[in-house]
């Protein structure tokens, strides 16, 4: 499917703008057949088969290659992980779930090739005819693998991960916004290396935002992923992903609007499913629904001079996906402050949202300071996070004070709201949203009676301080759930002691992380929509290293909310990265990842203690009551 | 919250033309403008209101969102000063329809090309003739060629501006954001032309 002779051949016969907006279906089917079926078509039915009963294998819990972005040329010095592995699965409804899912994994090999569809079972049976597309002779014998199914060969022939010594780039390097590699098409052989690439195009096939390449010179690459969703949609079916080798092609239909995302990065197919959706909510923040009705009136609409300028908002977003957990947790996190210094910002902004402004929103880099809605109004999680993602990716809006038309997807994907944007500093911007468009002079009145309160109040110094603090660091982490009068841990509203305070007792393994081997955890509280995330201590330290974690953890989330295996109350892995424990309740639901050699039980009582420092500090890394995520 | 003294003020209408005064006492001698500058993507508005505003100029390009708000006061020859109040609008065509949203009311218009870009001056011979149907009937409108520095890969001519700045009634300069070239003076040109609120 990504072979190059394809690409090229669809060019010819469906990417002109002259040609008829959907491919003919003589060349959609010369094009997947010849593709994906030059060997028995037995075999792939039954595995698709298997894999749609079992959804997503969890056979390989270790991460081949965790580097998707810049640093992806040093990916071979992490193999994945193959023998050690223990799970624990508890108070899960029937045995079979997760061995089962991983037979199936095993039995598909390196080679094999899934189709996963929401009903009915493949019914591609075309026999492969190259000769129609031209690329006959570059493909040799089709009956040259034994027994696997060519696709997979050919894929790992044109995309594979990059060997170690490839580059000499520096995984350290902090990342730019923007898009890179504009240079490169679908011939280019480092195009073909990278690990994650996400596509939008038209039903009529013609591109419109590609993570790498140029839009215009992928016309071919596009016209391909278009015939192969309208290949599958003409039978009455629809296409969700295609599992070639390593590579995962996941497909989503929003209306005339294509999204694919191809990948090698063993993100479950639901995670990768999850950000097709956040990459659709972002270009609908920019543009709104009614850019649907463009396509309406003309199926061949070019929507790319619609999106010019937003590479970088679509970038970094992509970015976010394996920095920023709400992408996978669909929460928002706070930034930790002190209650009395929260409750001030929450006065003023409440104060301005009852004079006709619909969310007053302060936050801080991607921390919610305070956040407050107009009666009945509310926001959902992802909302923010495309906005806020909107908001710090272009740049312009740290220049001066901004009055611009945003849409929320999940509130109204039909119309544009107007938001007042203003940075207080660096990091602390403010976003006054408003139905009316011209409402500027009296939101711009509104910020500046913000303004006076927040630096009366030393808010905007707190959240530098707290900024510069960090939030909760898991060797802080307090040895038993004692029960607290009135006083806060003192690291959450004041700067930590550089030596162990001695009020607050340290059982500290080798002094690099928490206790019993605890490295990292994430709180999510189901209730507020919020989620906490401990600082990262010395063992993942990188950002190369963090990534990994979140992708475990991603891993982890998929496989406690799918559907179907039963309800899961804890998870407990083993691999040779970590020891992941994973708890979910009615009311929260936690992710701690300890040392790979940490003892069970222990981290066990370790995650209770969790739990209860979490409740202890709530007032300080939650923004509690008078929510406005009430839906 | 401390701050109810400014609460009054909050709902008054702001959308200021070249008499409106700001709240305070009204005064021939310090005018507000409310000035808007149109224009294709990449023809540098905001680097021409950067170095007039801040005198700045930041080669790397940043893509305008919606539009950018920024005000400025110069003092004329004559005493009087002219603060302008000034919206920089994003040149991405998605934002041409909510053009209107910025320009309405608007006292001044300052419609940018690039000299080397003669798809750029098509553009801005369009927001012209937008202006001229949906502006205000008595709006100054001033065209600009920026990018005056980049003068060995021209392909708009000095005498295309003139004549089609002169055609509708318009005030032409060529700019420099990049060397500062005729900023000040493009900005002063304007306060010049300002009709004067006629009570002294």
């Amino acid at each position: 499917m990504l072979s190059r002779p394809m690409s090229s051949g669809s060019t010819s016969s469906t990417s002109a703008d002259d040609s008829p907006g959907p491919a003919s279906p003589k060349s959609v089917e010369a094009q997947l057949g010849s593709v994906a079926l030059s060997e028995p078509v037995a075999e792939l039915a039954s595995a698709a088969n298997q894999e749609a009963r079992n959804g997503v294998d969890f056979a390989t819990a270790g991460e081949g290659g965790d580097d998707d972005e810049e640093d992806a040329d040093r990916g071979g010095e992490e193999g994945p992980v193959g023998g050690a592995e223990e799970e624990v699965w508890a108070d899960y409804g029937g045995a079979g779930g997760l061995a089962a899912a991983e037979e199936v994994g095993e039995g598909l090999g390196g080679g094999g090739v899934v189709w996963g569809r929401t009903n009915s079972e493949l019914e591609v049976d075309e026999p492969a005819s190259p000769s129609s597309s031209g690329y006959a002779g570059e493909r040799g014998s089709s009956g040259a693998s034994s027994g696997e199914l060519e696709i997979g060969e050919v894929v790992e022939d044109e995309i594979q991960e990059p060997r170690s010594g490839d580059g000499v780039l520096d995984s350290q390097a902090s990342w730019v916004p923007g898009k890179r590699h504009v240079d490169e098409d679908d011939a280019s052989v480092s195009w073909r290396k990278r690990k994650k690439h996400f596509f939008i195009l038209s039903h009529s096939g013609k591109p419109i935002y590609s993570r790498y390449g140029d839009e215009h010179k992928l016309a071919g690459f596009s016209a391909t992923l278009q015939a192969i969703i309208s290949f599958v949609e003409n039978g009455g079916d629809r296409v969700k992903f295609v599992r070639a080798g390593k590579h995962q092609v996941v497909f989503l239909v929003k209306g005339p609007i294509y999204l694919v995302c191809i990948s090698c990065t063993e993100e479950p197919y639901e995670s990768l499913r999850g950000q097709l959706e956040l990459m659709y909510g972002q270009m609908i923040l920019i543009l709104t629904k009614s850019v649907n009705r463009c396509f309406e009136k003309n199926p061949k609409f070019d929507m790319t001079p619609l999106l010019g300028g937003t590479d970088v908002v679509f970038s970094s977003l992509i970015h976010s996906f394996s920095c920023n957990p709400a992408t996978f947790l669909h929460a928002y996190t706070c930034l930790p402050l002190a209650l009395a210094t929260r409750q001030a910002a929450v006065a003023i902004l409440q104060d301005v949202a009852d004079s006709g402004v619909l969310f007053a929103i302060l936050m801080c880099k991607h921390k919610v300071v305070s956040l407050v809605g107009a009666q009945k109004a509310s926001l959902h999680p992802d909302d923010m996070l495309l906005l806020a993602n909107f908001v710090m990716s272009s740049e312009s809006f740290r220049t001066s004070e901004s009055f611009s038309p945003i849409c929320l997807p999940r509130y109204n994907p039909m119309a544009f709201l107007y938001a007042y944007v203003h940075y207080f500093d660096v990091d602390t911007y403010l976003m006054l949203l408003t139905t009316s468009s011209d409402a500027f002079y009296h939101l711009k009145d509104c910020r500046m009676r913000i303004e006076m309160v927040l630096l009366k109040s030393n808010v905007l110094s707190e959240i530098q301080r707290s900024l510069l603090d960090g939030g909760m660091h898991v060797e802080d982490l307090p040895v038993d759930p004692i029960p607290r009068s009135s006083s806060l841990p003192s690291h959450l509203s004041q700067p930590k002691p550089p030596t162990d305070s001695p009020e607050r007792f340290r059982e500290t393994c080798d002094g690099i992380a928490g206790p019993a081997g605890l490295w990292h955890f994430i709180y999510r509280s189901v209730f507020l929509d919020q989620y906490v995330s401990s600082e990262f201590p010395a063992p993942i330290s990188s950002p190369r290293q963090q990534k990994r974690l979140y992708r475990a953890y991603q891993k982890l989330y998929a496989s406690m909310h799918e559907k179907g295996i039963g309800p899961h109350k804890t998870q407990f892995r083993r691999d040779e990265n970590y020891v992941l424990l994973c708890w979910v309740t009615q009311d929260f639901e936690l992710y701690a990842a300890f040392d790979p050699l940490a003892d069970r039980a222990l981290a066990i009582k370790t995650c209770n203690r969790v739990c209860q420092w979490v409740k202890d500090v709530e007032n300080e890394i939650f923004l509690l009551g008078a929510s406005p995520f009430s839906w | 919250m401390g701050c109810s003294s400014s609460l009054p003020d909050r709902s008054s209408g702001r959308l200021v033309g070249p008499n409106s005064e700001n709240g305070g006492a009204p005064d021939s001698k310090n005018l507000r403008v409310k000035l808007v500058l149109l224009g294709d993507s990449g023809v540098g508005k905001s680097c021409i209101v950067l170095r007039f505003v801040r005198g700045q100029f930041d080669p790397t390009s940043k893509v305008t969102v919606g539009a950018s708000f920024l005000s400025q006061t110069i003092a004329l020859q004559d005493s009087t000063t002219v603060k302008f109040e000034i919206w920089d609008t994003a040149g991405q065509e998605r934002y041409a329809a909510l053009a209107p949203l910025y320009y309405r009311g608007a006292a001044v218009a300052v419609v940018v090309y690039d000299i080397t870009s003669p798809e750029s001056f098509s553009k801005a011979q369009y927001w012209v003739k937008e202006l001229q149907k949906h502006g205000s009937p008595d709006i100054v409108m001033a065209l600009v060629g920026n990018k005056a520095d980049l003068h060995e890969k021209r392909e708009v001519s000095v005498q295309e501006g003139i004549d089609y700045a002169e055609k509708n009634g318009m005030f032409f300069i060529e700019t420099s954001a990049k060397t500062a070239d005729n900023i000040n003076q493009l900005f002063e040109e304007i306060a010049k032309r300002l009709p004067r609120p006629t009570a002294q």
